[in-house]
């Protein structure tokens, strides 16, 4: 069932077309939700308001946009109106210092005994909301600049920027905590993965 | 480390999944909270309906017994249009315990048993 023939049945009333919706995007909900709001035990309260959302702004929805973007777009606004509502604001700024120092917190000894993929993703948690948001929606959900654009209102330049900002940070952290011999290690948990 | 290396594990750090889970009835569980929370939206409007419905029985009645016994009508709207105020009050009341009893009343229990 392709989207516009699932809208027009949940339009009609149809709730198995709309728990259908639901299971094919709720993954795409959840790496929004979740890499922004960053709290699991409100992460399933905040995915259901998005769908509540998705739900009751169905008929709104005119094809300008693919239906992913168009629920990323929900999930983002959702996402960052929680984190307003619930945190201090310099959590919606971006500051690559005391990214960095996040970052840097993380020992050497740590690294060692980490595994490589958790360790990552553990930093990538701890860059500003901005970097994680363009991070998920660009390589994780592979959404085009222009469509990130939509879904965040943040200018290309902006989304360009803070990828490469985001790479830079966690590269500076790499640099930091590896060395050669950590290397051989890296690369051996890489290739058992 | 080299350059290149780096860019390779942070890029497929980037792809890699983050792990964030929602229980496995979660799209049930969706669709029952959006059929609860629009529920409020059937009961009003048969709410509306049956109102109508009473109200177009009330008139078919009056309309019929106007012509068994047109002086009782008349004096019995004679009497309501003197007692005007009063008249409305017990109307409005009426009305409010119909509207809580068929919108009301199931709107805040359904909100309560969601807390």
């Amino acid at each position: 069932m392709n989207d516009s023939e699932l809208i027009s049945q949940i339009l009609n009333g149809n709730m198995n077309a709309f728990t259908f919706l639901v299971n094919r995007y709720q993954k795409l909900v959840v790496h929004i939700t979740g890499r922004l709001i960053q709290r699991h035990d409100e992460l399933e309260d905040v995915c259901q308001e998005v769908f509540l959302k998705v739900y009751q702004n169905l008929g709104k929805y005119r094809n300008e946009c693919k239906l992913s973007t168009w629920i990323a777009t929900i999930a983002y606004n959702t996402s960052i109106n929680y984190l307003r509502k619930f945190k201090k604001g310099d959590e919606v700024n971006p500051d690559d210092s005391a990214a960095l120092r996040n970052l840097t917190d993380y020992r050497a000894d740590d690294f060692e005994k980490a595994d490589l993929h958790r360790y990552l993703r553990d930093q990538i948690e701890l860059l500003p909301v901005q970097y994680r948001t363009v991070l998920t929606l660009f390589h994780l959900e592979e959404f085009s600049y222009q469509e990130i654009e939509q879904i965040t209102g943040m200018p290309e330049g902006t989304i360009k920027s803070y990828l490469f900002r985001a790479k830079a940070l966690l590269k500076e952290k790499l640099k930091f905590v590896v060395d050669e011999d950590s290397l051989k290690l890296v690369k051996e948990i890489s290739n058992e993965k | 480390m080299k350059n290149e290396e780096l860019d390779q594990i942070i890029e497929k750090s980037f792809r890699t999944e983050p792990g964030f889970q929602l229980p496995a009835n979660f799209a049930q569980k969706v669709a029952f909270a959006v059929v609860r929370r629009e529920q409020w939206k059937t009961d009003l409007r048969e709410y509306l309906y049956l109102t109508g419905v009473l109200l177009s029985l009330l008139a078919a009645v009056l309309s019929f017994y106007y012509f068994v016994d047109k002086a009782f009508v008349l004096q019995s709207i004679a009497f309501l249009s003197q007692n005007i105020i009063p008249v409305i009050l017990v109307v409005l009341l009426l009305n409010f315990v119909w509207f809580a009893d068929r919108v009301l009343l199931r709107l805040l229990f359904s909100r309560w048993s969601k807390t």
